[in-house]
């Protein structure tokens, strides 16, 4: 919006941030230039929220510098942030549902009378006047547990605009936001650089950068890999810069769609929620086949409804219509260990939430799912989890030691054999290597395509390009609940990805349609 | 809109409204119930409505509530505290050393020996406070479990504070002019008992507290959501002691009072008061999770133990059966809780949609 050559507001150099078995940051040195849109690209995992949450003090780096004006600042707290002008509209939302909207905003910098007591009149008052600017005249008394995922993406785009900041973080605000949203969000975002101010921008949404972004900063595995400014850039530089070909050396597997069908899914809804005065539907007439020794990868992006998709085929949430098929017997869907009798058995996306027990052994983790048997034999328990091991090249000497002391990868690995301990027929895993560093994700790919040349169907979800394109002989791209296209072996390319997962601006209101309105 | 659907609208607008009516109802459970009790014993005891007996009544629920709406904040934050019987017992064991001390040496400085023992006493009470503060807020202990430490710890204090004996006679002397501290649990006002009106001051400052500042916005900010409070700038480690600090002094307060109308101090006082506290506070409407609840709810909640134990006593019920009746009211009130805000959030769509049609 602004592409003239401007002074630096902010500049964090050398930023270092190592977490357990992962560098997240390797000496990033980024600048956001004042009045202007500042971009930040990268895939996930890449860094960029990281980097967020070092600059509005969620975090600390391990060493670096942070200079505002030219001047080094110390941001420890987000409290130091705030009093820096720095405000961050976070990705996570993080509101308070037991508040009403205007506590909610006011919630740790309180306007307050005679010192101690808080001014409501004012603060309800200033609330107000933001919702309006924002075009979303809610009444300030509102539960903040009554909004939408997007009315809460407004609250907190108004929190960050209620307070005077030089600085607005914007950590991917579109992906829970309706197209007029998000077009109510760019006028709100013009009108910021419009008072003199700055915002760090991120999202994955390709249409948004190009429409929004005056300078543009890329990130891949915790480094700066590309920089530019407006007009400088394209599409095709932002694909190629984001996802790197050098990483292209995977061959394709000898995929033969002649192979009986497993799993046959038809006509797979899930129950809308309503958002504010739409309802969404999750998911919304899903249909695929599911072939034996297939690895089928679902791409999409945040709310497309891939982890939905994965969480209800698992038995998980209960669909308001669908067809399910295992081997041509059809699945009830209503209970997990339904489906799991049946031989479907998922790998969640949250290992640690969802997967691992931390207290237990690598032994135990690894038997948890296979208490088949009315008493529990160490010794043929043992065994089994040896072969485990050794077939899934878990590198680990002893099996009594806790699963924590295990890394990214390996703990993912344990977290597949036990899933093999069942003898699945149909595999699902979201999102297979999240938080894994890449040479076990390499070797992840292997064993998965060893395992279906065994005969086993794998589903995966994934917000990556090059893993989709390397580890799927077909993929299925979700956007807003729909398989948007399907795409088989060879086609499977970053710009058909990401064209069919974006919902492009452009077309917002061909898309709107498919929302049915309540009133 | 069609026909079929204006129907179906109308429907739902009157089960809306019906079903309003039920939730406020449940909401304020509390208060139904206690008006419930309070004509049911007037019933059926013709002495329970006397003002003798409101009187003792009345000075049952102070002690109860003090506790509770000490507490509330801690509960508010998310987390309990075991400590605060013990904190009671202790406070009134240190009172009644120093103004044994006082009165073994003489005493002769009168008001300030009292006011020695009653500072002496809260300051122990606050550092109890403080410890379970910095525990949780600081290193990180879980709130039920520091607590449950620093209930055991005051209570063997109190213990060695006088090797497990009562401190008799605290009411003093007219003759050794040490008296007056018989005042915080038998004095009146306006016939109003002193440990009343010690409860209606405290309700008033932390319902102020609660609604008014900062600080109260805080607590109810760190118990909806511990990690946005934090990104938003809330000190939670520093919330979180103060609430500690807080609950510590009322308990201590407590203490007070009743080492202060019974003249004595018995190291074995406040035993299980943690519980009736915490009781107050769930029948109050406080969700044990924090975030949700209210000041003037733990109130209420007082009110309802104070009112149901007494009126069983009256009515000749027995001791055990009292218990038991307790315990059902307690996890009775919890169930409710959770059907409430289970019906809530199941009808809030529909709530929200046929209010904005009537706009």
């Amino acid at each position: 919006m602004n592409s003239s050559p401007s002074e630096i507001l902010l500049e964090a150099r050398h930023i270092v941030k190592r977490y357990p078995g992962n560098l997240a940051l390797d000496d990033v040195t980024f600048r956001a230039y004042r009045g202007c849109v500042n971009v930040l690209i990268g895939e996930n995992g890449a860094g960029k929220s990281t980097l967020m949450r070092i600059l509005c003090g969620a975090e600390a780096p391990d060493s670096g510098e942070i200079l505002m004006h030219g001047q080094p600042i110390r941001i420890e707290s987000p409290r130091d942030a705030a009093a820096h002008g720095i405000s961050i509209v976070h990705q996570e939302l993080s509101v308070l549902p037991n508040l009403n909207l205007s506590d909610n905003i006011f919630a740790g910098r309180e306007l307050t009378s005679l010192h101690c007591l808080v001014d409501r009149g004012r603060e309800d008052m200033q609330t107000s006047s933001t919702l309006q600017r924002l075009h979303h005249p809610l009444a300030v008394k509102t539960s903040a547990a009554q909004l939408s995922l997007g009315l809460r993406q407004v609250l907190e785009v108004a929190r960050a605009l209620a307070h005077r900041c030089e600085l607005i973080l914007f950590d991917e605000p579109s992906s829970a936001l309706s197209p007029t949203e998000t077009k109510t969000l760019f006028a709100v975002i013009e009108d910021i650089l419009k008072s003199g101010n700055t915002v760090v921008y991120i999202s994955h949404r390709l249409d948004e950068l190009m429409h929004l972004g005056d300078h543009f900063t890329v990130l891949r595995s915790g480094r700066v890999i590309g920089d530019a400014v407006r007009g400088e850039v394209s599409r095709d530089w932002i694909v190629q810069t984001m996802s790197g070909h050098s990483a292209r050396q995977s061959t394709p597997r000898k995929y033969r769609q002649d192979q009986p069908v497993v799993l046959q899914v038809r006509n797979l809804s899930l129950p809308g929620t309503a958002h504010g005065d739409v309802v969404q539907q999750p998911l919304h007439n899903i249909a695929f086949d599911l072939h034996r020794s297939e690895i089928l990868g679902i791409y999409g992006l945040l709310g497309s409804g891939r982890t939905e998709l994965l969480e209800s085929l698992a038995g998980g949430r209960i669909p308001i219509s669908g067809d399910v098929r295992l081997n041509g017997i059809a699945l009830s869907m209503h209970s997990v260990a339904e489906t799991v009798a049946a031989g479907i058995v998922v790998v969640p996306e949250d290992r640690q939430r969802d997967g691992l027990v931390p207290e237990l052994s690598v032994r135990e983790n690894i038997a948890l799912a296979a208490a088949g048997t009315p008493w529990l034999s160490r010794s043929k328990e043992a065994e089994r989890v040896y072969e485990l091991i050794r077939k899934l090249r878990i590198a680990v000497r002893d099996i009594e030691i806790p699963v924590t002391a295990l890394s990214g990868g390996n703990q993912q690995k344990v977290l597949l054999a036990r899933c093999l301990l069942r003898s699945p027929k149909v595999l699902l895993l979201d999102e297979p290597t999240r938080g894994v560093d890449a040479s076990a994700k390499a070797e992840i790919y292997a064993l998965l395509r060893e395992l279906a040349d065994e005969g086993l169907s794998i589903v995966f979800t994934s917000t990556e390009f090059e893993e989709t394109r390397s580890l799927a002989d077909r993929a299925l791209v979700l956007c807003r609940g729909r398989v948007t296209t399907e795409l088989v072996g060879a086609a499977i390319q970053e710009h058909a990805l990401f064209a069919a997962a974006s919902p492009s601006i452009i077309n917002a209101a061909e898309l709107s349609q498919g929302e049915v309105a309540v009133s | 809109m069609n026909s079929i659907g204006r129907l179906l609208s109308q429907q739902d607008r009157f089960a809306s409204s019906s079903v309003r009516l039920i939730l406020i109802a449940l909401r304020a459970r509390a208060l139904l119930v206690l008006l419930a009790l309070i004509v049911a014993f007037a019933i059926l005891s013709p002495d329970f409505l006397t003002v003798n007996n409101i009187s003792i009544l009345s000075k049952h629920i102070a002690i109860f509530a003090i506790l509770a709406i000490g507490m509330t904040f801690v509960v508010l934050t998310g987390g309990i505290d075991l400590s605060v019987g013990s904190v009671a017992g202790l406070s009134g064991m240190v009172a009644g050393y120093v103004l044994t001390q006082a009165f073994a040496h003489g005493g002769g400085v009168g008001v300030m020996d009292i006011a020695d023992g009653v500072l002496a006493a809260l300051l122990v009470s606050l550092a109890v406070g403080a410890i379970n503060g910095w525990l949780v807020s600081k290193a990180g202990v879980a709130s039920f479990i520091a607590t449950l430490g620093t209930l055991y710890i005051a209570r063997g204090a109190a213990l060695l504070c006088s090797n497990g004996r009562t401190f008799p006679n605290l009411a003093g002397k007219l003759s050794t002019s040490v008296s007056g501290f018989a005042v915080l649990g038998q004095g009146r006002l306006l016939h109003v008992p002193a440990p009343v009106l010690l409860m209606l001051m405290i309700f008033a400052v932390f319902a102020v507290i609660a609604a008014k500042t900062p600080f109260g916005r805080h607590v109810y900010a760190v118990g909806g959501n511990e990690r946005a409070a934090r990104l938003a700038g809330i000190r939670v480690p520093r919330v979180k002691f103060v609430t500690y600090l807080l609950s510590a002094a009322c308990a201590g307060l407590v203490g007070l009072i009743i080492a202060s109308e019974l003249e004595s101090a018995h190291p074995a006082t406040g035993g299980s008061f943690e519980l009736n506290a915490i009781a107050a506070i769930v029948l109050g409407g406080t969700s044990l999770m924090g975030g949700r609840g209210s000041v003037s709810g733990s109130l209420l909640g007082a009110c309802v133990i104070g009112v149901l134990a007494d009126g069983l006593v009256m009515l000749g019920v027995s001791e055990f059966w009292q218990i038991v009746v307790k315990g059902l009211v307690i996890v009775l009130a919890v169930a409710v809780d959770q059907f409430q805000s289970r019906l809530q959030t199941r009808l809030l769509p529909f709530l929200m949609r046929s209010r904005s049609e009537m706009i």
